[in-house]
């Protein structure tokens, strides 16, 4: 049913305007700029709107329309929707703010707004919902500037301006993103009904959360813990404490953001703590397979960031495994003398073609290791593309994950264009490559649990 | 409505879930204090039980190591004490039961979350949940796997698995504990519990102490 809002055939834009400085006219601007289906812009004032025929309502629209944007006042989205309805539209996005959030003279009018929604059989996103992007359908009902590139990561974000503002941020960043959903007041479409829908799109391989209050909490940890996607979720109000129950200690001690960590991780889902590491885990699982084990190889061409990587994967119960005598033999013949072939393998400056192209080959080839971080530190004596191009280069026929840390700002650009075009995942700094690769590991274990958990059960 | 169940109904509750409480009976006069006493053994605890007195201790309401001998005058002394101390209180009687064994201190509570239902937690007692706060979430339903999960999470557990030498507490008493914690959260609408402490040593586990809060 979420079909309807997602990948419409047609779509009435009603509020729409010829000044895109206003909602109507913005979020039809970016309609109109991407998507290929029919769009009928509803306004009873003009007759054409941005070169498009206008119609005076949606009684009034000759053909079918699957999905209507509402970027009208409040007091007359009741009635608009009604007639929504009676044109046997099925999909609702009501930007129009007003109702809930305001107190509760707007939740009576989201009660009854909800109540013609339900009439009529229709799903609504909203109302208050600064819209949604489906890049596959080149489909840009809201007011981001622009489509994102496309990937597979959806992201449903309670917070519209927040969201709005990652989703650019994403771009700038060149992360495929799959949907954007600002969900609003959530009075119809919630966190529940979206998870399902995601789980069963097939253009979704991750989905990320900006949550600050989830509706039905057991219906969602169930929708959460049946997806095998990836889910990762910033939950905010961490800070806060549980009330100040006199009653019990328990009381006192499981605030709600305990009782919400528990949660999320019974459920499969990784709560991180910042929004950097949402998007950073959502890389990596966006373009990485899940590893087999937690045993992991480092290969630097400089000591330092290796230790601080080394230091980060033991923080994160990630083993720096030893490698096989044959492994270290074969890394031997092309780093220096002086280098470590143990595991963290440091090729002490060397950061040829050759030395890493065989240096990874050995340690992926190698059957203890499951995993590999493949860190460059850029020098004024050193070339950040043939590393980059040897990892690349490897990486295509080998199923286990790399993460790549492509460290020392613009002197590495060009190696970390080879990088992202190669579909590996770079990171700034060696820890956000770890977490990264924490966050996979920890979805596999999960994953292992429901599974074992399910043999058990069939027995 | 919310009800709060005295530290004797809270752990005939948790009996009835095959959790291990202290021998324990409200007595309502001295004598029959003694009478319980002699059939526990002493020395014994004596509490005031009371639905308005949540916070025993605070109010002088709780003495401990009572010979037999001693428990007469404890309970005139108590219920005299508790009519100045707490003059409006309806009291019950005073709670006769076994000393606590020897043991770790441990903490199990329930709590009614209003998104997510029932969080059980697990944790060591006394100052470790004062002050370090070294518990364990989850939401319930808990299986036993779960359940040992919990209880290897906290810090502390090392201090639980035996350390110099001493013996190891019977974790499986624990998780069993918290399967049946996690089994009557729903069906008895806890809103919050504790038991503290759950006293753990190499044989098993007890609850020494609970208060509970239902849904009335």
């Amino acid at each position: 049913m979420l079909s309807s809002i997602f990948e419409p055939e047609s779509i009435a834009v009603i509020g729409a305007s010829n000044d895109e400085t206003k909602w109507g006219g913005r979020i039809l601007k970016n309609i109109l700029s991407g998507y290929k289906g029919q769009v009928y812009p509803v306004n009873p004032k003009e007759k054409q709107i941005q070169g498009v025929d206008s119609f005076p309502s949606v009684m009034e629209i000759p053909g079918k329309v699957d999905l209507a944007v509402i970027a009208i006042p409040a007091q007359f989205v009741l009635q608009v929707v009604e007639a929504c309805g009676e044109k046997g539209i099925r999909g609702l996005i009501v930007v129009s703010a007003g109702f809930s959030e305001t107190g509760n003279a707007g939740l009576e009018l989201e009660q009854k707004l909800l109540s013609i929604v339900k009439k009529y059989g229709m799903r609504m996103i909203g109302p208050n919902t600064l819209g949604i992007v489906n890049e596959p359908v080149n489909l840009n009902a809201t007011v981001i500037g622009r489509l994102p590139s496309p990937g597979t990561i959806s992201f449903i974000t309670q917070s519209g301006t927040l969201g709005l503002a990652i989703a650019e941020w994403t771009i700038d960043m060149g992360l495929g993103l799959c949907k954007v959903i600002s969900t609003g007041n959530k009075a119809d479409t919630d966190d529940v009904d979206l998870i399902e829908y995601l789980d069963k799109d097939p253009a979704t391989g991750v989905i990320a959360m900006y949550a600050e209050g989830i509706k039905r909490g057991r219906k969602f940890l169930e929708a959460a813990r049946r997806t095998k996607k990836p889910m990762i979720a910033i939950k905010t109000g961490r800070s806060k404490r549980g009330a100040k129950a006199v009653f019990s200690h328990t009381g006192s001690i499981a605030g709600s953001d305990e009782v919400y960590s528990a949660a999320f991780r019974q459920a499969g889902i990784l709560r991180v703590d910042t929004i950097d590491e949402v998007f950073d885990a959502a890389l990596a699982f966006s373009c990485q397979p899940l590893p087999k084990g937690n045993n992991v190889a480092i290969i630097s061409n400089g000591g330092g960031a290796s230790i601080v990587a080394t230091d980060e994967c033991e923080k994160h119960g990630m083993n720096i495994v030893d490698l096989s005598d044959e492994t270290k033999e074969r890394i031997k013949n092309v780093i220096p003398e002086f280098a470590s072939a143990s595991n963290p393998v440091d090729t002490a400056g060397t950061s040829s073609y050759t030395a890493y192209s065989e240096t990874i080959k050995a340690l992926l080839l190698d059957k203890n290791v499951d995993a590999l971080i493949a860190i460059y530190v850029h020098t004024l004596m050193s070339d950040a593309i043939p590393p980059a191009e040897a990892v690349v280069e490897i990486k295509r026929k080998c199923p286990k994950p790399v993460i790549a840390c492509w460290m020392g700002g613009a002197g590495t650009d060009e190696g970390v264009e080879i990088l992202k075009s190669g579909c590996l995942p770079n990171y700034s700094v060696p820890e956000r490559a770890v977490k990264a690769l924490a966050a996979l590991i920890r979805h596999r274990e999960f994953l292992e649990t429901v599974k074992t958990r399910a043999a058990g059960e069939s027995k | 409505m919310t009800r709060i169940l005295t530290e004797h109904e809270a752990k005939q509750l948790l009996a009835k879930y095959g959790i291990p409480v202290t021998k324990e009976s409200i007595a309502t006069s001295a004598d029959e204090a003694l009478a319980i006493a002699l059939q526990i053994g002493s020395p014994v605890a004596m509490k005031i039980s009371s639905p308005d007195i949540s916070h025993k201790s605070d109010v002088g309401g709780v003495v401990l190591n009572v010979k037999r001998e001693e428990v007469r005058t404890t309970y005139t002394e108590l219920m005299a004490l508790i009519k100045k101390t707490v003059p409006n209180a309806k009291i019950e009687g005073v709670l006769v039961q076994q000393m606590a064994p020897p043991g770790h201190e441990t903490i199990v509570g329930l709590k009614k979350d209003a998104q997510f239902g029932h969080a059980l937690m697990f944790g060591l007692g006394g100052i470790f949940v004062e002050v370090y706060k070294d518990v364990s979430f989850r939401v319930v339903p808990v299986e036993m796997r779960d359940a040992l999960d919990m209880i290897s999470e906290i810090k502390g557990y090392p201090i639980l698995k035996g350390i110099r030498g001493r013996k190891p507490a019977n974790i499986e008493a624990i998780a069993r504990v918290l399967v049946s914690v996690s089994e009557m959260a729903e069906k008895e609408n806890i809103i919050e519990l504790d038991i503290n402490p759950l006293i753990v040593n190499e044989s098993g586990a007890i609850a020494v102490d609970a208060r509970a809060m239902v849904e009335a």
